[in-house]
């Protein structure tokens, strides 16, 4: 809210320097955010809030500072030159809806020689920066931006049958907006009108029929009180908000209307017109001020602070509130209509404490107290999988929840997305259902800008339908181009592959015990036919690993191979990891035992593996592929692969005869079941 | 059978050989052969004669033996006094750079909002809050009817909504979630609350559509808002530094009463700079919202306001960071460019 200084000095008498002035208003909740000199007087822009409609004006911002700097708020006289014309002999006045008009004020001036403002009114209205049109509309403008209090003037003439109904729209009512336009009002819009149709849209503005123009001599002016949930209903459904409107809707002061009336009036009168006698006031059900009982201990309370019983009683009573003391330390408090802010105790404790001031409160630390701990694991495992990640090489990205329509169906497998009603661009319009989308924009950003190698992850949810409901999953994202580390003297730089995106994965899985996990050929839409899995756990496929296809990679214009990983952090936390129990570390030694096969090149290894553990095999401490080959000396369909078995007795030495048995029956498992042939020193074994 | 006497003379005899040859020792190689030449663990003299021992007497054993010792010691001492003139050296020649590049193994680095956020759970986890988490799409009742935002109210314009449908939206702070722990837990409760929320608002340089929040709670009998003050100046004076001015002032929020706003002392300008581009001149800068739990929001949520009190806080990540580390747009943090990530491995 725009505020000149020069106004202010009608309302008060301030004078402060500029910076203390400022710094007061900021410590009483009035906070200047800029401020310019301009022709001898001081533009303030001051934030207001949307419980403080009483801020709207110069005087409720005079008020506040007045109270903040001990000084007295002055009250200004609205002499009226008035005609003998009863106001109510010449305009009739029904209100049909009481919820939503619950005060409607009328008086006339006649006479009145609509033309440029004078000087002084001019000089107000240019320093709020609004266009200055003719004294009439000046007028009410003065009065909003004095009061806080919007009015409307209506060149009686052209009001038919000297009526004013406030009533709800009929269907198929239009309204002519200034700017020429018509407006199709809904029967739920409260309107002012007059015998015949809509002279004004209740409390947002007047039709362009009725409006005040060269040719008006009498003018009508309306002050009223309207429902601020219906103005701002109807305000958001026509798309026109006015200054008027503004502060409808956060609710003006009912006990206001005369008084703006009042004002305006003598205004009109002091640029030459006549006002009719007396104001006419349809105010069927008066509001009476809610009363709230202050307890003084109880802002000891809740301020950690005492503040005076004396000067808590001179603060609210200047504020405008009514303070009975009930009996010591008990206060019994009247609060004025303007103040729609405050309904309940703790609203005057913040009155108190404002004034008092924020910068007296002590600052304390609370006591210790036990609050019930929070049992979910998941911040911790969401920790310890990004420490792995950056381990095995991964930066941290984040991206937007907000995905573009465009890119992101090539991302739509089942999932039914999510759709923003509003939102601010297309390109934003929808929550993502996978976080590569954001990766592979990321990789495309730094390939763009030099980089030879990305290796990111993101975790976050990912968003879609489920049945009616929505559903947010926590999602663990990888993709992997380019190469990996930097150029080095003696070590050679490495380009990243499939294996290495698959290793951060299993190193993941085996530092979070979600072991045992397996792998299962799986085709996926986000990677190339053939050259994905599905990464399982306790039965679940729990996430996707592979290579992007081509067709997404060109929708982010990448041309290198990208591997990803996507896997559902939240359906992998929801179950069981392996529990960890301690074993003692054994003295005895371990047995090793290399394995050299030759299988067709159509069995997987996952397959191998699976047989190597559904064996149990006893003492078997771990194994390890340490080798796979093909090449001239081997049949073009097989390949030989090369194992190394670590066994370890953890209570004594194992015998070279216990552990050939053991051996023969891992030979003897894989041959039934893959038909290889043992290698030898290079020699296939029949 | 060796006796006493002749044993004697060998040392001795050993030890004008060894005299001699030593002068004439010219280079680390010579060096090195005069010391296997006698000190050999298979072949050099003196281990000869230690095996050599066992043929004296028993009575003669111990005074032979440390004849040996004795000359080994001159020996060794000699070799010792010529190492550094001749071995070093030579070494040195031959040795690698050891001022090449060692390796470095590439370690990732986390996002830099992600490192600001631990930072800031870090301090409160050390003041005995717990860390809470809520979802992202929210009802209209938790995000604003729940938190004393009555339909229709103007206040609802301040957190701009991006929706769903009629009821869901992106949650546009993370107070629901004050809703969600007060529904299911009594008092005391003392919980932050870190999490994305979104706004309808375009992007730049000091807004973003989506952001960072970190939401505070604190519940029990007898909270004030000199706690809310203490508290959060004890946070930002760990998390900036111990200097750093803070300003209480008042605010609005419909879901604290009283309510306020903490700006801190600007870092850069100290309020000097007229144009500073972190507080634009005005020497503040204004990070969170804070409060008392409000009454209505209590009874929402069955806690009895009379009994208990509380006060909460919110700060958005993203500003709090910018001003830490001098950053002047937002923006920068959700382009995902490597360069600006990797600075922050190691602060």
């Amino acid at each position: 809210m725009k505020v000149s200084l020069e106004w202010i000095k009608e309302y008060v008498e301030v004078n402060l320097p500029l910076s203390a002035l400022i710094d007061k208003l900021n410590m009483i909740g009035l906070m200047v955010e800029d401020w310019e000199e301009r022709d001898g007087d001081v533009i303030l822009d001051i934030e207001t809030y949307a419980n403080r409609p009483d801020t709207l004006g110069h005087l409720g911002i005079a008020r506040e500072l007045a109270v903040g700097l001990g000084l007295t708020l002055k009250e200004r006289d609205w002499p009226l030159t008035t005609s003998p014309e009863k106001t109510s002999d010449l305009v009739d006045i029904k209100i049909l809806d009481a919820d939503l008009c619950s005060r409607y004020c009328g008086i006339i001036v006649r006479n009145i020689k609509v033309e440029p403002s004078p000087e002084w009114l001019r000089r107000k209205i240019d320093a709020m920066d609004i266009n200055s049109v003719n004294n009439v509309v000046d007028v009410t403008n003065y009065v909003l931006l004095s009061t806080a209090h919007p009015i409307h003037a209506f060149d009686l003439a052209k009001i038919e049958g000297k009526r004013i109904v406030i009533r709800k729209a009929q269907k198929g009512e239009t309204l002519r907006t200034l700017e020429g336009k018509d407006v199709p009002l809904s029967p739920g819009m409260l309107v002012i009108a007059d015998k015949k149709r809509p002279v004004a849209l209740a409390g947002i503005m007047g039709g362009e029929e009725s409006a005040v123009s060269e040719t008006t001599q009498d003018v009508f002016i309306e002050s009223a009180w309207f429902n601020p949930v219906s103005v701002r209903k109807t305000c958001k459904e026509t798309g026109i908000q006015t200054d008027a409107s503004y502060r409808f809707e956060r609710e003006a002061d009912l006990a206001f209307p005369p008084r703006a009336a009042l004002m305006a009036a003598s205004l009109l009168t002091q640029l030459g017109g006549k006002a009719t006698e007396g104001i006419i006031d349809v105010y069927p059900r008066p509001k009476k001020s809610i009363k709230i009982v202050l307890r003084h201990h109880r802002i000891v309370e809740l301020l950690g602070m005492d503040i005076d019983e004396n000067f808590v009683q001179v603060t609210l009573l200047n504020l405008g509130f009514n303070v009975d003391v009930q009996q010591s330390g008990t206060w019994q408090v009247s609060v004025p209509l303007f103040r729609v802010d405050v309904q309940r105790e703790a609203d005057l404790i913040e009155e108190a404490a404002r004034f008092y001031g924020y910068d007296k409160v002590p600052s304390t630390i609370p006591p210790l107290s036990v609050p019930e701990l929070s049992q979910d694991k998941k911040k911790e495992r969401v920790n310890t999988v990004r420490q792995l990640l950056f381990h095995n090489g991964f930066d941290e990205v984040i991206n937007f929840s907000f995905s573009d329509p465009d890119k992101e169906t090539v991302f739509l497998s089942q999932q039914k997305e999510i759709t923003i009603r509003n939102p601010v661009s297309m390109k934003a319009s929808r929550l993502r259902t996978s976080l590569l989308g954001g990766l592979l924009e990321n990789i495309s950003w730094n390939k763009n800008r030099g980089a030879e190698g990305v290796h990111i992850f993101e975790i976050g949810n990912a968003y879609f339908w489920y049945d009616k409901n929505v559903h947010e999953e926590l999602m663990l994202s990888l993709a992997t181009t380019g190469l990996i580390g930097q150029l080095h003297w003696q070590e050679k730089s490495e380009e990243i592959n499939f294996f290495h995106l698959k290793g951060a994965c299993e190193f993941l899985m085996n530092f979070l015990k979600y072991r045992p996990f397996s792998f299962q050929e799986e085709d996926h839409d986000y990677f190339e036919k053939g050259y994905s899995l599905a990464l399982i756990y306790k039965g679940e496929k729990v996430g996707y690993i592979g290579v992007i296809k081509d067709k997404i990679l060109d929708v982010y214009s990448l041309d290198e191979v990208v591997c990803a990983a996507e896997i559902s952090l939240a359906k992998l936390f929801s179950k069981q990891p392996q529990s960890f129990q301690y074993t003692q570390v054994t003295k005895f030694p371990s047995v090793s035992r290399d394995i050299s096969i030759l299988t067709d090149r159509s069995v997987l290894y996952q397959d191998i593996k699976n047989e190597i553990e559904g064996l149990s095999i006893p003492f078997l401490e771990k194994y390890e592929l340490y080798d796979r080959f093909s090449g001239s000396t081997i049949p073009e369909d097989k390949v030989s692969l090369s194992f190394r078995f670590v066994f370890r007795h953890s209570q004594r030495t194992l015998l070279a005869k216990e552990v050939d048995v053991l051996q023969d029956k891992i030979i003897k498992k894989l041959k039934s079941s893959f038909n290889i042939q043992l290698r030898k020193r290079g020699e296939i074994d029949k | 059978m060796l006796d006493m006497k002749n044993f004697k003379a060998r040392i001795e005899e050993y030890q004008r050989n060894f005299d001699s040859a030593f002068r004439k020792v010219k280079n680390g190689k010579s060096l090195q052969e005069l010391r296997n030449t006698y000190l050999s663990r298979k072949r050099g003299y003196l281990t000869l004669l230690f095996k050599e021992l066992k043929t004296l007497k028993h009575e003669e054993k111990p005074e032979a033996g440390m004849m040996i010792n004795n000359l080994k010691i001159y020996i060794e001492e000699k070799l010792q006094s010529l190492e550094d003139k001749y071995r070093v050296a030579e070494k040195a020649v031959k040795k690698t750079d050891f001022t090449l590049p060692g390796i470095q193994r590439y370690w990732g680095a986390p996002h830099p909002l992600r490192l600001f956020q631990e930072e800031i759970e870090n301090i409160f986890l050390s003041m005995g809050y717990s860390i809470e988490e809520g979802p992202e799409i929210e009802t209209d009742y938790y995000n604003f009817e729940a938190l004393n935002f009555p339909p229709h109210h103007p206040a609802r314009d301040d957190w701009d909504t991006l929706y769903l449908t009629d009821d869901l939206l992106l949650r546009t702070h993370t107070s629901p979630v004050q809703i969600r722990i007060m529904e299911k837990r009594k008092p005391p409760i003392k919980i932050i609350i870190p999490g994305k929320v979104f706004r309808r608002e375009t992007s730049d340089p000091t807004h973003l559509p989506m952001f960072y929040q970190v939401e505070g709670l604190v519940v029990d009998k007898g909270i004030t808002f000199a706690h809310l003050k203490g508290t959060l100046e004890y946070f930002l004076k760990a998390l900036f530094s111990e200097k750093i001015k803070i300003k209480f002032r008042p605010s609005f929020f419909p879901f604290t009463e009283p309510s306020a706003e903490v700006d801190i002392g600007c870092t850069v300008c100290e309020g000097k700079d007229k144009e500073c581009r972190v507080c634009g001149g005005s020497g503040w800068k204004e990070l969170l919202g804070a409060g008392m739990v409000d009454p209505q929001v209590f009874k929402n949520v069955n806690i009895d306001p009379e009994i208990y009190s509380g006060f909460a806080f919110g700060l958005g990540i993203e500003r709090a960071a910018m001003f830490a580390y001098h950053i002047n747009d937002m923006r920068f943090f959700y382009e995902n460019d490597l360069r600006f990530i990797r600075q922050f491995v190691l602060k």
